[in-house]
């Protein structure tokens, strides 16, 4: 079986509440890789 | 089938490749690092990590790269296709909410983290995180579930 799939993860962007910090970020629970807080904003 | 886990590993054995499971038990992100940048996936406590050893070999590198992951949130460092240090690989792993095997990729170059690089033993296996364990569908026959107990922390 062949399986194809991206080489390139498309995110969202984010920045955190807390620490400010700006990330791309997938799957349903973002969490700041910074500060580990959950507070993100999509931007 | 439903398999009860708390935060110890779960070994699902082939007669020569195996798969190590074990929960995140924290929310924490996960940075998964390719050739084209950083993207950070958050996991939660039920979702899993999954260590894969394809072709068998010791148990502890597959426990200990799921420790490494969970415990102290080591990045995934992802292989561009074709990379030479691919088939240097003996043990792979993914995380995430549910993690599919498959058998036909490269092992270390696909940063989805739904699939995971298996043998064929595992084809179309299937895992997912609920509360309390792990739920397996797609099971091949002759497949073998252990449960092991967490390794210690730092000394």
């Amino acid at each position: 079986m062949d399986v194809e799939y991206n080489e390139r993860v498309k995110g969202r962007k984010y920045r955190c509440r807390d620490c400010g910090e700006s990330f791309e970020g997938v799957g349903k629970h973002p969490v700041c890789p910074s500060c580990q807080s959950d507070a993100v904003d999509a931007v | 089938m439903f398999a009860p886990l708390d935060d110890g590993y779960l070994v699902i054995e082939a007669p020569s490749s195996f798969l190590a499971v074990g929960r995140a038990l924290r929310q924490l992100p996960l940075c998964i690092e390719t050739s084209g940048g950083e993207v950070v996936q958050g996991l939660c406590p039920d979702d899993l990590v999954v260590a894969s050893a394809p072709g068998g070999g010791p148990l502890m590198p597959a426990l200990m790269l799921i420790e490494l992951v969970r415990r102290y949130g080591q990045p995934l460092v992802v292989l561009p296709k074709g990379h030479p240090g691919s088939r240097r690989l003996s043990v792979v792993v993914s995380a995430g909410p549910a993690i599919r095997v498959a058998c036909g990729i490269q092992r270390g170059t696909h940063p989805e983290q739904d699939l995971l690089c298996g043998s064929d033993a595992f084809a179309g296996l299937r895992l997912s995180g609920v509360p309390g364990g792990i739920e397996l569908s797609g099971a091949p026959p002759g497949l073998e579930i252990r449960s092991l107990p967490a390794l210690p922390a730092d000394p």
